[in-house]
């Protein structure tokens, strides 16, 4: 266990590093190298950091899900996996709304100089608002639930959440408004052209990798902290213990 | 695309996608800041 920590802190920072340098080279390709959209000009840019970062953002819940699962199950079984199971949880939720208000915000953006309108109740928009809403609703009631059973309530919440993702991901195919068709698999006219690719590859890694060191990170923190309370609890029953002199 | 026309806000085309890429940046900063404060601010337990 000693010698596990130096080598763990080696590798979170070696894995650090690596997202720096890829999210730079990210950067440099999406603003300085890429040719300008044809029919957006430069503030198409903005598709290299919106695009990856919204498919990204559709992963987190899912983690959240499986982990507010295993909390569930583990709850009466085995107390100890079930609070490592909770503090992964916390974990992707936080990182699940880092990720999506930088969609929704980004989209604003874009969609107000593309669209000149910063909002539309379109499918897409609406049911990510959603996503956001839901797992900003799961941080709340964990943060301010009086019962004793916000891990508890906001596991359950998750599961609910977790619907709304199929729901995101296929709404620009089931309802087409506003927002454009996808980018993957949206039948013979989606896909991007050669010049965008090697900016687009860059930035989707560059931001999972990046995705994984916070939440990680987020992770090991929840679990200090948890540690921390245990001990301090400990050393409550012990001086409640203490015969007085 | 140059850094030059890169900070160029003279036109709202070029200002969001300025505001764009910068809010990105500082969400995910200030998030990866606010863990470490806290992970500073926490007493470690195992030692």
């Amino acid at each position: 266990m000693e010698q596990r920590t130096p080598t763990l802190r080696s590798v979170a920072w070696l894995w650090f590093g690596i997202a720096i340098v890829v999210l730079v080279v990210g950067f440099r390709e999406a603003i300085f190298l890429t040719p300008a959209d044809a029919a957006q000009g430069d503030v198409g840019r903005i598709f290299y950091y919106h695009v990856p970062i919204a498919m990204l953002s559709l992963l987190f819940p899912y983690l959240n899900f499986a982990a507010s699962l295993a909390y569930l199950f583990w709850r009466s079984r085995d107390p100890l996996k079930a609070l490592t199971a909770d503090a992964f949880a916390v974990a992707s939720a936080e990182v699940a709304v880092v990720y999506s208000s930088i969609v929704l915000l980004s989209g604003m953006l874009w969609g107000r100089v593309a669209w000149g309108i910063w909002w539309a109740w379109d499918g897409r928009l609406t049911s990510m608002l959603l996503l956001w809403l839901l797992y900003v609703s799961y941080l709340m009631l964990r943060r301010f639930s009086a019962t004793g059973q916000g891990q508890t309530l906001a596991a359950v919440l998750s599961i609910f959440a977790a619907v709304d993702v199929p729901i995101v991901y296929m709404s620009i195919r089931w309802w087409r408004t506003q927002h454009p068709a996808p980018v993957f698999g949206g039948g013979p006219n989606s896909g991007m052209d050669k010049s965008m690719l090697p900016a687009f590859f860059w930035n989707l890694t560059g931001w999972a990798i990046w995705g994984i060191v916070i939440l990680l990170f987020r992770f090991a923190l929840e679990r200090k902290r948890q540690l921390a309370e245990q001990e301090a609890a400990l050393q409550a029953i012990e001086a409640s213990l203490e015969i007085p002199q | 695309m140059t850094w030059h026309s890169f900070i160029n806000l003279s036109t709202m085309e070029h200002r969001h996608l300025v505001f764009a890429y910068a809010s990105v940046l500082l969400i995910q900063g200030g998030y990866f800041g606010w863990i470490a404060w806290n992970w500073f601010r926490t007493d470690d337990r195992r030692h």
